[in-house]
């Protein structure tokens, strides 16, 4: 059951910290806007264009494209896009490494299924499991073998290109060589000794049915354990760029909400002025809000 | 000879200088600039400026920035960078970009994508402390170390081992003068992280804690404009003396009666001009009065104090400073009553009232704003004026302001206008969102300090120099005249001084104007052509 208990414990971490991430940035302040163009929500203005190029524009009514945004979030989260143009050299391994992880997320994600399948009653051998327990299969496999090589290349270029060298950390090393090691160690056990991941499976359905859990190989704990430990530690890491990259685009870059005249904006901007600032610079006086030192004459 | 490696912790070893500038290592340019004798002499300092001012970085001078005199002096100022960083991540002090700037401090992944989208880096030769990441990166080592929990204990294995001592903050001081804020690395990055905004946040915590800034910005800039109505210097009794000489001018040069309509109240249009305009380019405003009054458009100018200057420099460096100037701006357009505000051909202008200021102004104040390129595209497009194309018969290109493009999405409307009125115009490459900076964004047009208009012209204004020349390449030989439309002021000054230092009008015959002095060339109804060539000046 220890093992188990590290993988409810790692399951907690996870979910507790990244909800505080997220409640951390989603609850910051109304910030001034510092959109950056093209805004793929721009209708009809893929070139780069917005609301400001209309005559009159606070006439005419908000135009927003979720297709745009949608075209433009789905190559970039699945295949990198943003790297594969700006980046090529780090593209061949940041993709791979991306790729393999999201394929072991849906490896883990049919694992489950597979295991509420099972624990429902369905036999074994039955054609929906079995569909289930091969995609499993596919997801897995290629996910550990894309993963590694993706995370190999990864580590090759930290320590051989010197652009990556000189800004490299040991703690970068240390966490591209954690997830090396959980994907090799997933590769272990499924060439040794789980090729259908049905062990793997029942491991989680031990974990759905806190049913204790016997007759995992050395490398399949080795495995569950990492990959546990992994879980836990993630959300302290920089690895949650998956919460940031929410707020960069969406409440960042792409944030071009207009603050009209009685507008939910405008009540948040009418809020954030009065906040007491402290700066000490001579032509700022301490403790004054914000719409006080922004409307006060300057000597 | 082999450039010595920079490290990041470098930052913080006291020497005579990090980098020593070469020309003989910058991007080549294209002909005729393609041997390295074709490059200018780079001003040195001298041994005095060397010995009164912090110069360790690159032997450039921005901030002229004195070296304290005593440990004490320097353990003080060390300890208010700390405490002004701590500000920058308080919702009290930095609500303004909080958000952007959390992320952009915890997401950098150092996969180094941006680094080539920055023309600085690249024009240089790559420097490595001209890269994005470098001074972000010493900011964020400071910050995980010094402000984070547990921050010393881990700081090895994190990568976080750096000393802040004065070394490092007067190194970043002027490192966060060697930015354009054109934000090209933050639309490259893989994560959405923005190591522009970190230069526009040290900035901040250099002004707004530490009261350390250019004096071209802070106190001959934007307090000059706040005092005296403007960072020109122009005080509203002179810009009416100013505009009586323009309506004079026009006179002289088209025969045209206009009189600039000066705080008329109810007018449908505030049009507010970088005041520099007025005194550097004054056929920029007298253009835009020529097309206003063609056009038959209810509008005025204010001679109000701050109201005839559109600049806002708090936009570079002080968000106290930003608040402060675009209100007033706000305030007069309600005073006069107007329907909307129209800025003329300044891009940082268009940026700070329209984009970031959006969310100062409220109530009574939130008077729309707009960009004078969207009216002209009307004027022009809808056959308001009597326009023949063939009065701009010259090789044209287009250079897009940062500010205005990249930074606001006003891409087409100057690109419709030109295509109808000049038949050889070409775009330069890459152009549009993709454009790079003039060189001189952020400040450092205006900025003459010691040898700082030399790295600007052959550092910052390099890529820039090269898109233009390779945007002419067909028709380089100096006979041919070309001109170059620079829609911002602040632009307009970045090319002119590159042009200057290159002597570009007499070696490629190449020359600069704003967008509304090509509407009025192309206007049948003025006699003499509008624009003038350096050799007829």
């Amino acid at each position: 059951m220890l093992l188990q208990l590290l993988s409810y414990v790692a399951f907690m971490v996870f979910l507790v910290v990244v909800l505080a991430k997220v409640v951390k940035y989603a609850r910051m302040p109304l910030h001034l806007r510092w959109e950056l163009y093209p805004i793929p929500h721009e209708k009809g203005r893929e070139y780069g264009g917005s609301y400001f190029e209309e005559l009159d524009w606070w006439k005419k009514p908000v135009e927003k494209s979720l297709i745009g945004e949608i075209k433009f979030m789905i190559p970039e989260i699945l295949f990198v896009r943003g790297v594969y143009h700006d980046n090529r050299k780090l593209w061949y391994a940041s993709f791979p490494f991306h790729f393999g992880i999201y394929l072991v997320i849906g490896w883990l994600a049919l694992l489950f299924v597979g295991a509420l399948v099972n624990i429902a009653g369905l036999p074994s051998v039955n054609p929906i499991t079995t569909f289930i327990q091969s995609l499993a299969v596919i997801f897995g496999a290629v996910g550990f073998v894309v993963g590694s090589i993706g995370c190999l290349g990864l580590l090759m270029l930290r320590t051989f290109d010197r652009n990556l060298r000189h800004f490299a950390a040991p703690k970068d090393y240390f966490n591209l060589l954690f997830i090396l090691a959980i994907f090799l160690t997933g590769l272990l056990s499924w060439t040794s000794s789980d090729p259908s991941f049905e062990v793997s499976r029942d491991y989680m359905k031990s974990l759905i049915a806190f049913s204790p859990m016997t007759g995992a190989s050395p490398s399949l704990t080795a495995h569950i354990a990492l990959l546990s430990l992994f879980i836990m530690y993630l959300p302290f890491t920089q690895m949650t760029h998956f919460v940031a990259k929410y707020f960069t685009w969406h409440t960042v870059r792409w944030d071009d909400e207009r603050n009209m005249r009685g507008s939910a904006i405008e009540a948040r901007v009418g809020k954030v002025l009065n906040y007491k600032q402290n700066w000490s610079a001579p032509h700022i006086k301490s403790g004054d809000s914000w719409a006080t030192i922004a409307t006060e004459e300057v000597e | 000879m082999k450039r010595q490696t920079i490290r990041l912790k470098d930052i913080s070893k006291s020497s005579e200088q990090m980098v020593e500038l070469n020309p003989a290592d910058f991007m080549r340019l294209p002909y005729p600039y393609d041997t390295v004798d074709s490059e200018p002499a780079f001003k040195q300092l001298t041994e005095e400026q060397k010995k009164k001012y912090e110069v360790s970085v690159d032997g450039v001078v921005a901030l002229s920035l004195p070296r304290p005199e005593t440990k004490a002096e320097e353990d003080e100022l060390v300890r208010k960078f700390l405490s002004g960083l701590g500000k920058l991540l308080t919702k009290e002090n930095n609500w303004t970009f909080l958000q952007p700037l959390s992320l952009t401090l915890e997401y950098c992944a150092k996969c180094q994508t941006c680094n080539d989208a920055c023309p600085i880096y690249t024009g240089s030769g790559k420097q490595e402390i001209y890269r994005p990441t470098y001074r972000s990166e010493i900011l964020r080592m400071i910050y995980n170390k010094y402000l984070k929990r547990g921050g010393k204990a881990l700081a090895k294995f994190t990568g976080n081992d750096i000393d802040l001592n004065w070394t490092t903050v007067a190194r970043l001081a002027e490192l966060a003068y060697r930015c354009t804020l054109c934000r090209r690395c933050a639309q490259t990055c893989p994560m959405g992280v923005d190591n522009g905004l970190v230069t526009h946040e040290l900035r901040k915590l250099f002004s707004q804690e530490m009261g350390i800034a250019p004096i071209e910005l802070h106190s001959s800039g934007s307090m000059k404009h706040l005092k005296d109505g403007s960072s020109t210097g122009l005080i509203p009794v002179a810009l009416k003396d100013t505009v009586e000489f323009l309506e004079d001018d026009i006179k002289d040069r088209t025969g045209l009666d206009i009189k600039f309509p000066m705080d008329k109240e109810g007018a449908d249009i505030l049009l507010i001009h970088n005041a520099g305009e007025f005194l550097a380019w004054p056929e920029n405003p007298m253009a835009f009065a020529i097309i206003f009054e063609a056009a038959g458009l209810n509008w005025t100018l204010s001679s109000q104090s701050i109201g005839y200057d559109a600049v806002n420099y708090g936009l570079w460096y002080d968000d106290v400073q930003l608040a402060r100037v675009a209100l007033k701006h706000a305030q007069i357009a309600k005073e006069l009553g107007v329907k909307k505000i129209v800025i003329g051909e300044c891009g940082h202008a268009h940026k700070a009232i329209s984009v970031i200021a959006d969310r100062v102004i409220t109530g009574e104040l939130n008077i729309p704003r707009e960009s004078c390129m969207t009216l002209l595209e009307d004027i022009v497009l809808n056959g308001k004026l009597n326009l023949d194309p063939k009065r701009n018969d010259f090789p044209v290109t287009l250079h897009d302001p940062c500010n205005l493009v990249r930074l606001m999405g006003v891409v087409k409307p100057q690109r419709n206008i030109l295509n109808k009125i000049c038949p050889q115009f070409r775009e330069m490459e890459p152009h549009g969102v993709k454009n790079y900076c003039c060189g001189g964004g952020s400040g450092f047009a205006i900025m003459p300090s010691m040898n700082f208009p030399d790295w600007r012209s052959s550092v910052s204004g390099r890529m820039k120099f090269k898109q233009i020349l390779d945007a002419f390449q067909d028709v380089i030989d100096p006979n041919i005249r070309k001109m170059v439309c620079a829609p911002c002021s602040n632009c307009k000054g970045g090319i002119r001084e590159i042009l200057s230092y290159y002597d570009a009008w007499e070696k490629t015959g190449i020359a600069y104007t704003g967008l509304v002095e090509f509407i009025v060339n192309a206007m049948v109804d003025i006699g003499e052509p509008y624009i003038e060539w350096p050799d007829e000046m």
